[in-house]
């Protein structure tokens, strides 16, 4: 069972998509306050990447949880699970 | 409801009765459960925790709702010292 501390996760950690592609900086995680259940990231995109595949809010874009596939020195997103969010 | 994970830091957390338990300084996140499994706390109340620690770590399922304090289940009572004799 992996565990990890949220301030490490939140200390500038940079997201990457499964096609190697650094999507941006994990900026803040979103979770159900009663359940505990982690439901999205709020990343700050790289300035380089095209966000319109992605559901966007402001400056960032939100991936949800289910598409991380592993978290260590980069948090690793599924790059096809990332971007069918944006059909909400 | 929806938080941000970063607000939960340095809050109050509090029992549903109004006691004071500490202060969260981290989150436990589990990756394969997609949940927060614990609350890491500091500044604790040491009329109701016997620790020599700074701290300790409030399992996330005794929290009842979280927005401006944490509010947890009154779990204090239940390791209260009781004296049979």
């Amino acid at each position: 069972m992996t565990k990890y501390n949220a301030r490490n996760l939140l200390d500038n950690m940079k997201v990457m998509s499964t096609d190697a592609k650094e999507l941006g900086i994990l900026d803040n995680i979103l979770i159900d306050s009663r359940t505990g259940s982690i439901l999205e990231l709020k990343v700050l995109p790289n300035p380089d990447l095209d966000t319109s595949k992605y559901r966007r809010e402001g400056d960032y874009i939100i991936l949800p949880f289910n598409s991380v596939s592993a978290i260590k020195d980069y948090v690793i997103v599924d790059k096809d699970k990332a971007k069918t969010f944006i059909t909400k | 409801m929806y938080t941000e994970l970063r607000s939960y830091f340095d809050r109050d957390i509090y029992t549903n009765t109004g006691i004071y338990v500490g202060k969260v300084v981290d989150l436990l996140i589990d990756v394969e459960s997609q949940s927060v499994t614990g609350i890491v706390a500091n500044n604790i109340n040491r009329d109701v925790f016997d620790i020599s620690g700074d701290g300790i770590i409030l399992p996330y399922r005794w929290v009842i709702s979280a927005a401006d304090i944490v509010l947890i289940r009154d779990v204090i009572r239940k390791f209260e010292r009781t004296d049979l004799d």
